[in-house]
């Protein structure tokens, strides 16, 4: 039971791999600008700002495009 | 410094998504209960409630000693990790790629499972009831708590968070109590991308602050946040949804 409680707690943060990566990759690069301070820190907003919602809907698009190609038998 | 905006949204999004967690964890309890009896669905139910009463005991003074920094990007990318696949899932169903959540069929689905293990075995019965019980309010509970710390603990906003849960979780509980069925009627996927799209921008704003951005409006771009997660689903559905009920 301990396992199936375990693997439901991680399961609800991470659904697609796809989307959970993108979000832990522009986390990470936007933390490396802002502690690097390689750029201003609103660089690194802007840099989250722009990649998350990107990230979301590039998920959204490969479920469907899936989804689709598995109706049509593609 | 905390605002209107702040309190209203920390409290809202508390209760949006914990009312949808509770209203899942009632429909097993209703489940074992009506299936099995109250006395597994209810010990099974209290159990999951002590253990999750000792999980914030122990974890609750832990939060003090982190750093606010820490803290709010800690919560922030697990916000963004929790809320971004909230609202992937409410998408996707909305647009049909995925089945809606249907707390019916869920309580059948669970009143069935009880009723074929009784065929194979009588004795100890109570005992996989109970425990059916207590693994899904211990789920959606642990969800509960993980919300209740992500919107409140970054702003210090425990006390009001957990208000809005409980008031959820009282709520669904009275109402359940009364009518006896699951709450197949709540529109929860309307809900979830509603918590997926306030949760996904509390994720945004405080893994930005944490990074020492300071965001145009304060606290008020946690709703501009909103507004732009809101408008890349809306326009996401607008798109896809055509596209797949012509190939369905």
């Amino acid at each position: 039971m301990m396992g199936a409680i375990v693997a439901q707690l991680i399961g609800l943060f991470v659904d697609d791999e796809f989307l959970a990566t993108a979000i832990l990759a522009a986390v990470a690069v936007a933390g490396a600008l802002a502690l690097s301070a390689a750029a201003p820190a609103w660089v690194a907003g802007l840099l989250l700002t722009l990649a998350l919602p990107a990230a979301l809907a590039a998920s959204v698009v490969r479920s469907a495009w899936r989804a689709s190609r598995e109706t049509t038998g593609g | 410094m905390t605002n209107l905006t702040t309190i209203v949204s920390v409290a809202g999004a508390s209760f949006a998504a914990s009312f949808v967690e509770a209203v899942e964890a009632l429909t097993i309890v209703l489940a074992v209960g009506l299936a099995r009896g109250w006395r597994p669905a209810l010990t099974g139910a209290a159990a999951a409630l002590a253990a999750l009463a000792l999980i914030v005991a122990a974890l609750g003074p832990l939060l003090g000693a982190i750093p606010i920094r820490a803290l709010q990007f800690i919560v922030g990318v697990l916000l963004l990790m929790f809320g971004l696949r909230w609202l992937r899932k409410a998408i996707l169903r909305t647009i049909g790629v995925i089945a809606l959540h249907d707390e019916d069929a869920a309580f059948q689905r669970e009143t069935r499972e009880l009723t074929a293990a009784e065929r194979r075995q009588a004795r100890g019965l109570d005992w996989i009831a109970g425990v059916t019980a207590f693994k899904a309010v211990l789920l959606e509970g642990i969800e509960v708590v993980f919300i209740v710390i992500a919107v409140g603990a970054a702003r210090g906003l425990l006390g009001l968070a957990s208000v809005g849960a409980l008031a959820a979780c009282v709520l669904v509980t009275v109402i359940g109590a009364a009518i006896h069925r699951p709450l197949a009627r709540v529109p929860e996927n309307a809900l979830k991308f509603a918590v997926g799209v306030m949760l996904s921008a509390f994720g945004l704003f405080w893994t930005g602050e944490s990074l020492g951005v300071d965001w145009p409006g304060g606290d008020a771009a946690i709703l501009a946040f909103a507004a732009l997660f809101l408008g890349v689903a809306a326009v996401l559905v607008v798109l896809l949804k055509p596209q797949l009920a012509e190939h369905a």
